[in-house]
């Protein structure tokens, strides 16, 4: 048993750590998520100790200095916040952080140019809330992350942290499976299958042995909600998973987690250990005769194991390859045992239905999804990051209130949802409510969360091409459809592509999608179709562009498109013939210059480099 | 036994529970075509997909394999509807060109109305074997042999049975039973004077002191006494001299 023994105990510890620390002291927090750390985040935050320490002690302001998680605005990082100002800076670098402290703690000002600054309006603004990426989000996932020290339990703790957990060991376990049934909550790693029937129908299959998992293989390209949770907040997943353990009656957990994912693996780690020497884990939790035990497993990053029968096998140190499920999990999972499988998300959401109620969880959403989702929001798109919003948010607002449009004034062509088996959604449908229903009807799905936004610089079928690539190589081999399947997918899209596309080429892709979807084994196979499909629902006419006239309309393709320049506009500057790899741009000085065709290997580089938008591509 | 009553192609059928759909249709005289699984090996099926029928209970329908489908009161199966004959074809016509010289496959799809594939046909030495790495001989050296000396490598369309690192096992007694499970033929195994050849290594064959055939790897019999503690005068004769 740990230090804290009994449900009051909790309540008595809370306390006593909150009389230590004094709100109103300045605080500086720093994100120590991936995405700032790699901007030097680390740097930044050695500086401000290193001031903080140096003046100190000559002018004694205290500071409490904490490196927190992701606050999801990644394309800005490094991010420091100075509360209770709740001052937000921006790509802070080492030699800017004496101002700060100089200004924005011992003094009362700002330091502008670290503000943000909006790219439309050019408005500059200083707090937190009031920024559109933030001031549209509802955060229940992600509520603490950015904002406590992931970790340090005490942190957790104080922002009310494992009450929930009391809250349900004071329920009969049944009370908080139908607290999770009545609150709506549906899976959030893609399949979208209400949580709390998955809990109860384990609750009541026979077994001695039952366990919990928590799918932290997150492996869609761009999508990184998973990990910043995992990071930056772990005991928010595993005061859910104790809660799920003890509704369903299990003693054993696992958090699954890739290997690529090293900082997860030891926020999580640590803060298992701390759960533990806190009496939040191991046996008899908080004095109670409830057994509960995390342990992680790593996982070697293969795609398919995040497909949850792949997983179990991978954890039970097979090879990863999904199962027939038509015996579910909630029966027969890891080790044949019933279990109950969720994703990060979903796990984290558990401790605040618990604490607020379902009723209160229940008013976020649509009817039939209940709550928020977390998005990674990336592509083309100013605000690019991590966006928590209630469910049934139109793509519009995503797009343009949070992401603040398409940069450099371009056309919005296509969001991609749902990771690589997803879809694209036209700009027909941009005020389509996302909710796991209607991106299941326009053919694309909510998956775990992934939102690329696409302009009109992008090829529809270049897309597709993509996607299919990525699941080539990730397609684990065990069904033929999938294995088979794909791959001539693959062949048949990049004939169109590369110019050698032919009449009935996309009958043919509609077929092998018809057999995709209806044949292979698991998940993954009989949704890798919808990128192709979903881009030839909505993008026919690209295809047959490409097909019948050999262009690529969007100027993506390479073998389908021509350089040329415009001598109309081209001032004869002579950058991209300098900068051109090819030696293949000839032309005097002031006067205007010519590619030549046969010798270019579109690269592009002319188009970028030229300041005067003289580059043509047809 | 628990008796279960369920219906395929029209017709009532009797099984046992923890009986796959497949069994069932094959002991009522009912033709649904398969490669992967063995009744003999538990964890086999489900991979190849030929077997889909159409599964449907409780108001819904979905496409099963049927060897590996558990017979369940009230379901209805039908084995030869449009849907299941359009995709049936449509992952022979796939599985086609990836081993075109596998006999089996070839008269499959010929069966369903494919003479040739619209993909290109695989071809060289990656592909020339008739693999369809369906997993079949891996689970019967695992689950019946016991010995696991291969397994499949590799992902995706490069997914193919072997022994690890393609170098000769330390571990397989040459016993051939992947070989004799593979429902494509796909894996070579010869047998020349007293030494048989699979998996890129060599075995010495035990000879029969009766008839003078060789007849078992020495390395097979070793596995059998060791595992089984049967006597090692029982391999003198073979099972026709016995």
């Amino acid at each position: 048993m740990g230090a804290i023994s009994s449900f009051s105990d909790l309540d008595r510890y809370r306390e006593k750590i909150s009389s230590s620390t004094i709100e109103d002291i300045p605080r500086v927090l720093i994100c120590f998520g991936t995405g700032c750390q790699a901007n030097g985040s680390v740097k930044v935050a050695e500086e401000f100790e290193r001031i903080i320490k140096d003046k100190g002690l000559k002018i004694g302001v205290d500071v409490g200095l904490k490196s927190t998680g992701c606050h999801g605005y990644c394309e800005n990082g490094p991010l420091v916040a100075i509360k209770p100002k709740d001052i937000l800076y921006l790509r802070v670098k080492p030699k800017d952080v004496a101002e700060i402290v100089e200004k924005s703690i011992e003094g009362d000002d700002v330091v502008e140019r670290l503000l943000y600054k909006d790219v439309n309006t050019k408005e500059v603004i200083e707090k937190y809330q009031s920024i559109p990426f933030y001031k549209h989000q509802q955060r229940i996932a992600l509520r603490n992350i950015g904002e406590i020290d992931p970790t340090s339990i005490d942190d957790y703790i104080l922002r009310g942290g494992y009450s929930a957990l009391v809250k349900a060991l004071q329920m009969e376990p049944g009370e908080v499976v139908s607290e999770i049934e009545k609150s709506g909550l549906r899976g959030r790693g893609g399949g979208g299958f209400p949580a709390g029937r998955k809990w109860s129908s384990c609750r009541n299959t026979d077994g001695d042995v039952r366990y919990v998992i928590c799918n932290g293989d997150e492996g869609d390209p761009g999508a990184f909600m998973d990990r910043s949770t995992m990071e930056g907040d772990p005991h928010s997943i595993i005061e859910g998973m104790i809660i799920g353990a003890y509704a369903i009656g299990s003693n054993h957990g696992y958090i699954y987690v890739r290997d690529e994912y090293p900082l997860a693996i030891k926020n999580l780690q640590t803060a298992i250990d701390s759960a533990r020497e806190m009496g939040f884990l191991g046996r008899n939790i908080l004095g109670t005769d409830f057994d509960f035990d995390i342990k992680i497993s790593r996982g070697g990053g293969a795609f398919v194991c995040g497909e949850s029968s792949a997983l179990m096998r991978s954890i039970e140190g097979k090879v990863g390859e999904p199962r027939a499920k038509y015996i579910r999990s909630v029966e027969k999972g890891l080790y044949d045992k019933p279990t109950v499988l969720n994703n990060v998300e979903t796990w984290a959401n558990v401790p605040v239905i618990i604490k607020n109620g379902a009723e209160w969880y229940s008013q976020f959403g649509t009817e039939n999804s209940k709550g928020t989702k977390v998005f990674s929001l990336v592509g083309k798109v100013n605000n690019t990051g991590l966006v928590e919003v209630p469910m049934g948010i139109t793509i519009r607002e995503l797009v343009y209130d949070i992401g603040g449009g398409i940069p450099k004034g371009k056309k919005f062509k296509a969001v991609q949802t749902g990771g690589p088996s997803g879809g694209c959604i036209p700009e027909s449908l941009i005020d389509l409510q996302i909710d796991f229903d209607s991106l299941t009807e326009a053919g694309s799905m909510m998956g775990s969360g992934g939102i690329i936004v696409m302009d009109e610089d992008t090829c529809m079928v270049d897309v597709a091409k993509y996607f299919i690539s990525f699941l080539v190589e990730e397609s684990c081999g065990k069904c033929t459809p999938c294995r088979e399947g794909l791959r001539r997918m693959l062949e048949i899209l990049t004939d169109i592509t590369e110019g050698r596309g032919k009449e009935g080429d996309i009958e043919l892709l509609e077929e092998l999608c018809d057999v995709l979807k209806w044949g292979a084994l698991c998940g993954l196979g009989t949704s890798a179709a919808n990128p192709v499909l979903t881009t030839i629902r909505y993008f026919r006419d690209e295809y047959e562009a490409h097909i019948r006239d050999k262009k690529c309309p969007a100027g993506v393709c390479q073998a389908l498109i021509t350089y040329r320049i415009d001598p109309e506009k081209c001032t004869g500057c002579m950058v991209c013939a300098r900068k051109c790899p090819q030696q293949c741009i000839s032309g005097e000085k002031r006067m205007p210059h010519t590619i030549d065709t046969e010798r270019c290997i579109r690269c592009g580089i002319c188009k970028e480099v030229c300041p005067f938008d003289a580059v043509i591509v047809e | 036994m628990e008796k279960i009553k369920f219906i395929i192609d029209g017709k009532e059928v009797e099984a046992v529970k923890d009986q796959n759909v497949l069994e069932v249709a094959q002991e009522n005289g009912i033709y649904i075509p398969n490669l992967c699984s063995n009744p003999e090996v538990k964890s086999s099926g489900g991979s190849c997909r030929v077997c889909l029928v159409e599964a449907h209970q409780n108001g819904r329908m979905r496409l099963v394999t049927s060897c590996n489908y558990p017979v369940r009161e009230g379901l209805e199966v039908k084995t030869e509807t449009p849907l299941v004959k359009r995709i049936r074809k449509g992952i022979l016509e796939l599985m086609l060109a990836r081993v075109p010289d596998a006999e089996v496959v070839v008269e499959l799809a010929r069966e369903n109305g494919i003479e040739e594939p619209r993909f290109k046909k695989d071809e060289g030495d990656n592909y020339r074997y008739k693999c369809i790495a369906c997993g079949l001989c891996v689970q019967v050296c695992e689950e019946v042999v016991g010995v696991s000396a291969i397994a499949m490598l590799n992902r995706s369309y490069e997914k193919k049975p072997g022994t690890p690192y393609m170098k000769p096992s330390e571990v397989c007694i040459g016993c051939g039973a992947c070989a004799y499970a593979c429902p494509t033929g796909a894996i070579s195994i010869k047998d020349q004077g007293d030494t048989r050849k699979i998996w890129g290594k060599e075995f010495k064959m035990h000879t029969c002191s009766v008839c003078g055939k060789p007849y078992i790897p020495e390395a097979q019999i070793d596995w059998i006494v060791e595992t089984t503690g049967k006597d090692r005068s029982f391999f003198d004769k073979c099972p026709d001299c016995r």
